[in-house]
């Protein structure tokens, strides 16, 4: 009804009445909202699960290489100052009591911890070898953040204080922080990612 | 009631016992096998593995001789960032003289170095760094079954994987397959999965499957477990794929119909190599099977011999003439004669035989007797008796069968020479018989008139005082070509027909002058060229 034109006697000109009038702004409120959903950064959906354990296995693997490459470092690879690092050890009796939230936010307090040791072993590091291992390990970390948010689980933020919390161990050799990171990814990381409730299948 | 209680309490305990020991006994069995392993495996001492989640063995070996008590080793173990511990010892004495002293733990953290020391009455004898969920050494994949997958040389292998919590996606499996009766085999790896199809395989034959199970080595890494006991599995017998079939039937009936082809095409040959025609005569004698049945006789007469005798050789019976066959003249080289009837082949052979013979000498002979006839005055005298015996000749020879032709004269005829004799004459005639005797010495004779036709130079046959009609002349001849050599010479062609004449004197003649005439024809076939021949005249007495 409101797109009929009305056409006038002489049926040469169409008149634009009421309904055509009130009809404009609508059309433009679509019109926006197209263009603003294509141009809308962000995700409007949410990620796929990432369930595949190869890819944290591609980042097992070149931690261990940057671990090789630490321990084959002569000069300008030690630590300046002493980290604080996730403890590495997995008791398979106490992980289990633990529910799938401690599970996570342990793991991701642990990603936090390394993260920063990386980099306080990024700029203690001389040898330009050694940068590249250490880049491509922090970038490494970053993507597991990815993947954990992929599976759904709940980002967690650990306080400021978090070095003095247990569970944490102080290292001052850059090759021990590099060996905790490997056991790390090794044991709880790997475990919370295979016993993630997003990779497993309904179960109706 | 008590006591029944009692004994059931007993027999349950006793059952229970045997059971706690077999599986004792497997254990250490397990144990031992195990060991073994890492002993081959592993070189660093202590030699340890996990089993599980929970257990944790290390042990090392020392001969028994320099073995202590176990009171003398101490096994202390550290964690990162922890206190060290000690592992209480137990020493398993082993075959070969050797000792084991093992350590076991039920505890064991993952994903943390552990540093091990091992003291020998406080001296430091072994010392090792290692990561728990690095040295797995895993039991056998157990309830391994194979199944047929209902194709064809496929066999579907299946297989429990050792309860490990989390570490499933970590394992990966060796499958082994081979003949039951070889030990040659293939290995196939499996990752993460409980399940292998086994292809390639041959049909109707047994195979022996084996699997054994280690952990990838990303997040966990081991040993490679010992193999699980061996399973037995015939794979299906093979089928008649009908794709094949017909693709067997297609090409098979291709190459019989090219085969036949060929065959067609080439039946003559073949025919003729396997089964080739026997000749038979039946083309040369038209008629001879057909009309009268193989009786030669008849058809000859009927079709008169058309391909063996022409009609020039042929004299009519009714052609009598006192001749006196002195030789024969060989003009044309000799030619294959066809075949004749024995009797008849016999008598030309011998008779070709004898005339080449008597060939070379004549010919000499010939020429003095002719010389000396020419030159003498007797020749002269006997000239009147020559131009008579041309006048006889001419007569006789218009009464001649006129299938005589010149071509006579190149083959291998007879030729005669007439002379007339009378009794006046005789004793003449002898004389210049006998002038030209010596020269013919050679020559038989007799009283019989056994007169022999010479091939070649005709000289005369003589027998004195018989009735062999002499010839005054002889002649000679070329090779090839027989020519008239001029009055002088009487010659007269006679075919070969067998004729055989009485050559008695002339005294035998009648007063009609007619002269016996004995014909003797040949039935059979006779040469159309034919080689000088030797005929044998009859012998004739004469009494006249």
């Amino acid at each position: 009804m409101g797109n009929r034109r009305t056409y006038g006697p002489n049926r040469e000109d169409p008149v634009r009445g009421y309904a055509d009038a009130a009809m404009e702004f609508p059309r433009l409120l679509a019109l926006l909202l197209l263009v603003l959903d294509w141009t809308q950064p962000g995700l409007s959906s949410p990620l796929r699960p990432i369930c595949d354990l190869r890819v944290l296995n591609h980042f097992i693997q070149e931690a261990r290489d940057a671990e090789g490459a630490m321990k084959s470092c002569r000069e300008g690879c030690g630590l300046s100052q002493s980290v604080t690092v996730p403890q590495t050890t997995v008791d398979f009796d106490v992980w289990e009591k633990k529910n799938a939230l401690e599970q996570a936010q342990e793991v991701q307090t642990g990603l936090w911890l390394l993260q920063q040791s990386l980099n306080t072993l990024q700029t203690s590091v001389t040898n330009t070898a050694m940068h590249s291992h250490i880049d491509n390990t922090i970038r490494n970390l970053l993507s597991i953040n990815a993947v954990l948010r992929s599976l759904n689980i709940q980002e967690f933020t650990p306080p400021a204080n978090a070095t003095d919390l247990e569970g944490t161990w102080r290292v001052s050799l850059a090759t021990e922080l590099l060996q905790v990171h490997v056991n790390f990814l090794r044991g709880k990381v790997h475990l919370l990612l295979s016993s993630a409730q997003a990779c497993k299948p309904d179960v109706s | 009631m008590i006591c029944e209680i009692l004994s059931r309490l007993l027999a349950l305990c006793a059952i229970a016992c045997v059971a706690r020991a077999g599986s004792t006994l497997q254990d250490a069995r397990d144990f031992e096998e195990k060991v073994s392993i890492l002993l081959k495996e592993e070189s660093e001492t202590p030699k340890c593995f996990a089993e599980g989640r929970k257990d944790f063995t290390c042990f090392w070996e020392e001969d028994e001789e320099r073995a202590g008590s176990v009171d003398q080793y101490s096994f202390t173990y550290t964690y990162q960032n922890e206190n060290s511990s000690r592992c209480p010892l137990r020493a398993v004495p082993t075959a070969g003289g050797k000792m084991l002293f093992v350590c076991h733990l039920n505890r064991i953290p993952m994903f943390v170095q552990m540093d091990i020391q091992v003291h020998r009455e406080g001296i430091l004898i072994h010392n090792r760094s290692l990561l728990i969920e690095l040295v797995f050494l895993l039991d056998p994949p157990a309830n391994v079954t194979v199944s047929s997958t209902g194709q064809q040389g496929q066999l579907n292998v299946t297989w429990v994987p050792p309860p490990l919590k989390y570490m499933d996606d970590s394992m990966m499996y060796e499958v082994f397959y081979s003949l039951a009766d070889s030990h040659i085999g293939k290995v196939e790896v499996a990752r993460a999965r409980s399940e292998y199809i086994l292809r390639g395989l041959q049909s109707s034959r047994k195979y022996k499957v084996q699997v054994r199970v280690k952990l990838d080595g990303v997040s966990y890494n081991g040993y490679w477990s010992a193999w699980s006991d061996p399973v037995f599995m015939e794979t299906l017998p093979a089928e008649f794929d009908p794709l094949i079939i017909s693709l067997t039937l297609i090409i098979s009936f291709i190459f019989i119909v090219l085969c036949l082809a060929m065959l067609l095409s080439h039946h003559r040959f073949l025919i003729k190599k396997i089964w080739p025609a026997i000749p038979t005569p039946d083309s040369k004698f038209q008629g001879l099977f057909t009309i009268y049945g193989g009786n030669f006789q008849e058809w000859l007469g009927q079709t008169n011999g058309s391909l063996w005798l022409t009609p020039a050789f042929i004299y009519s019976e009714e052609c009598p003439s006192p001749l006196e066959v002195l030789s024969e003249l060989s003009l044309c080289p000799s030619m294959p004669s066809p075949p004749l009837p024995p009797k008849a082949s016999r008598a030309l052979s011998a008779v070709r035989n004898e005339g080449r013979e008597l060939r070379n000498g004549l010919e000499e002979r010939a020429l003095l007797v002719r010389d000396n006839l020419d030159g003498k005055t007797d020749g002269e005298r006997a000239a009147p008796h020559h131009h008579l015996l041309l006048d006889r000749l001419r007569a006789l020879h218009q009464h001649q069968v006129p299938c005589s032709q010149s071509s006579l004269l190149e083959s291998q005829d007879t030729y005669v020479t007439l002379s007339a004799n009378n009794n006046s004459d005789d004793e003449r005639v002898d004389r210049n018989l006998e002038e030209a005797l010596p020269l013919e010495a050679p020559f038989p004779s007799g009283n019989t008139a056994l007169c022999e036709s010479h091939s070649d130079l005709g000289s005369a046959p003589q027998s004195s005082g018989s009735g062999c009609i002499s010839s005054q002349s002889s002649f000679e001849y070329p090779n090839h070509a027989w020519m008239a050599k001029g009055p002088g010479y009487t010659y007269m062609a006679v075919a070969d027909s067998g004729v055989s004449m009485d050559y008695s004197p002339m005294s035998r003649v009648d007063e009609n002058g007619k002269v016996p005439v004995y014909t003797n024809e040949y039935k059979n076939a006779i040469p159309a060229h034919r080689k000088p021949f030797l005929v044998r005249q009859y012998p004739v007495h004469d009494d006249g």
